[in-house]
């Protein structure tokens, strides 16, 4: 269902946005729209069709979901994981490679493993990042921030 | 006789030490890599991917074929010893591997999948290259209106495996389409969905949404199971890895039988190693006079799907590298490495760049000599990997996917896209919607939109030019077999069930 809804919502938005598309200026004006306006409404008509199907299978077969189990912890992680993530992507070229990772890799360990690994957590992130560094500038000849 | 001269001449490329080299590491990489629970061939070729940016062509698919393969060899130790398998092509080997290692046979049965995979790689690469260049000049003849039709066969195939599928599928179809679809239009100067961003009128480079989906979605996935998957007892000491002549005799019929079926449905697109792993275990639980030794531990049980899961990797890259069309989500990460590096795969390949195409189907002789080795000898050292707690392993293939993706443009912006595309893919897997169809999607989207456009040019317009010549007519019709016939069979079956009942 929310596959179905999901699927409309990007199909409409992403046809609207094809039909103001600018027209090419040499050639057949609509050419660069055909295509990405096809997709569109085939995405729109799709979402439709999984929504119908599903209503159609009725809602005997919902009852079994809601009985969700209780460890919501990895919410947590993957969020957690996300805003590190963009964190690091804002971060990176301000700082440099070498702070930015080990505070980007540091923090996801952190936040998996808690507190009482840091030893263990330290010393990978270290590892990684200053392998990754030497791989980099040494061995690859890629100049990193 | 001419694909014996080019094999030879293939061999001469692929025994340059530097391609040895990569190759043999490719194969180790992909081993260890496919052993581990979550990580299967196309998160495998994915991460390791911007490894081959530097390389030469045929170094880079030399590589790309061993991490391949030597992942269908990994994938199914991680099935026998922990019951887990490391990738859906090693589901099947679950089913015998596992109760084989419970009953004390875990160094045969590590064994015969080594050696089970090692027969199905090589029969079908000999079957490779007798196939490779007729198919190559078969499709010389394709004009755009036939490559268009091909690749909306190949994608149609890929999004309608099951009927459940069909749907989500085609979703997943779509949205790689519109993903190709942001970037400047090559034909018209036009700029579309890039929003006033710079960097991305170039377009979405394909590897950020591979990576992003493969191995960032892959990872946040895993972070469900990541308390329950604590530290996993692990057989490490084991006695000679080999088997007995009478396991043998059980295992070879078997083996040479469902390496051909296996190959086969590699070779069609959307089928892959997953499907005809699973088909080869039930031909021969069907085939056998004791199916009742199925599931308990039985040998021929973890043979026939290790030799067609094999089988079914070499015959995937047949389309990919003749037709310049990926049938599954691993070929089309190859296929996208290729053009990075400025190739085109497809029937041109085997004329203008023969030491690529022969190169690569040489070294896979070879690589499967490497893949034995590792995972014979080598195998009782190599499944320590799997010990390696995943509270430590994805933290650092999130710390790799960035390293990797940072190597395409050295833009901060591909990091933004990375993340966005590892929650499309966490869904995407959460909500059971296909990730293959969407991967396919991406890396051929622009030529399919390009060929579409190509061929109203050439008709002026007119849609009928897709159905002018014969081939393409043939695919088109395929296509729309492949996307009706799940309904089809589900309306037949109940269908005769009514008729069984009312009788």
């Amino acid at each position: 269902m929310i596959v179905g809804i999901a699927g409309i919502l990007v199909g409409v938005v992403y046809s609207i946005q094809a039909l103001q598309l600018p027209k090419a200026t040499i050639g057949n004006p609509w050419a660069p729209i055909y295509f990405p306006a096809a997709l569109g409404i085939l995405m729109t008509a799709i979402g439709i069709v999984i929504v119908a199907v599903e209503l159609s299978k009725g809602r005997a077969a919902d009852k079994g979901k809601g009985k969700d189990r209780g460890d919501r912890g990895y919410v947590k992680l993957i969020l957690g994981t996300i805003i590190i993530c963009i964190f690091y992507a804002l971060i990176f070229d301000r700082i440099g490679f070498i702070v930015s990772t080990l505070l980007f890799l540091g923090g996801i360990l952190f936040l998996i493993n808690g507190l009482r690994a840091w030893k263990m957590n330290t010393a990978i992130t270290a590892a990684f990042t200053f392998g990754i560094w030497y791989i980099f500038e040494k061995i690859l000849m890629i100049s990193l921030p | 006789m001419e694909a014996i001269q080019n094999l030879i001449q293939g061999f001469s490329v692929a025994a340059s030490p530097l391609n040895i080299i990569w190759m043999i590491s490719g194969a180790f990489l992909g081993t260890v890599l496919g052993m581990l629970p979550g990580i299967g061939p196309s998160t495998g070729v994915a991460l390791l991917l911007p490894l081959t940016f530097a390389m030469k062509p045929e170094t880079a698919l030399i590589t790309m074929c061993a991490i391949y393969y030597g992942a269908m060899f990994g994938g199914s130790r991680s099935s026998i010893l922990l019951n887990v398998p490391g990738d859906g092509a090693a589901v099947a080997s679950c089913f015998d591997g596992y109760p084989m290692a419970r009953n004390g046979q875990a160094e045969t049965a590590l064994a015969i999948s080594a050696i089970a995979s090692f027969i199905g790689g090589l029969i079908s690469t000999i079957i490779f290259v007798f196939l490779a260049l007729p198919v190559a000049r078969f499709a010389l003849k394709f004009g755009p209106p036939e490559y268009f039709a091909l690749m909306v066969f190949a994608l149609a195939a890929t999004a309608s495996i099951s009927k459940e599928a069909l749907l989500k599928g085609l979703l997943s179809l779509l949205l790689g389409l519109m993903i190709t679809t942001v970037g400047i239009d090559l034909q018209s100067g036009v700029h579309r969905f890039t929003f006033g961003v710079m960097e991305l009128q170039t377009g979405i480079d394909f590897v950020v949404v591979i990576i992003g989906i493969y191995g960032i979605g892959e990872v946040f996935k895993n972070f469900e199971t990541i308390g329950s998957a604590g530290a996993r007892a692990i057989q490490s000491k084991f006695k000679r890895i080999w088997i007995t002549m009478e396991q043998w005799k059980r295992s070879i019929v078997p083996i040479l039988r469902q390496t051909p079926v296996g190959f086969l449905i590699g070779v069609l697109p959307g089928a892959g190693g997953t499907i005809a792993a699973m088909m080869a275990y039930n031909n021969e639980k069907q085939l056998s006079k004791e199916p009742e030794r199925f599931g308990k531990g039985a040998i021929e049980g973890l043979a026939a799907p290790e030799a067609a899961n094999n089988a079914a990797s070499v015959g995937a890259l047949i389309p990919m590298m003749t037709l310049g069309v990926p049938g599954s989500g691993t070929t089309a990460i190859m296929l996208g490495a290729l053009m990075i590096l400025g190739l085109q795969p497809g029937p041109l390949l085997f004329q203008q760049h023969p030491e690529v195409a022969w190169g690569v189907i040489a070294s896979m002789f070879l690589g499967n000599i490497v893949c034995a080795i590792i995972n014979l000898p080598l195998a009782g050292l190599l499944v320590r990997v799997l010990s390696v707690p995943p509270r430590i392993l994805y933290p650092l293939i999130v710390a790799l996917a960035f390293m990797g993706v940072y190597t395409i443009n050295f833009s901060v912006v591909d990091f933004y896209l990375l993340v966005i595309f590892g929650i499309i893919g966490y869904f995407m897997k959460k909500y059971k919607v296909p990730t293959a169809p969407l991967i396919l999607a991406v890396v051929v989207g622009s030529s399919m939109e390009q060929s579409f456009r190509q061929s109203l040019m050439l008709s002026d317009g007119s849609l009928k030019i897709f159905f002018r010549s014969g081939i393409s007519v043939v695919l088109l019709i395929l296509a729309a077999v492949s996307i009706i016939y799940p309904f089809l069979s589900d309306w037949i079956k109940k269908k005769r069930q009514r008729i069984s009942s009312g009788i």
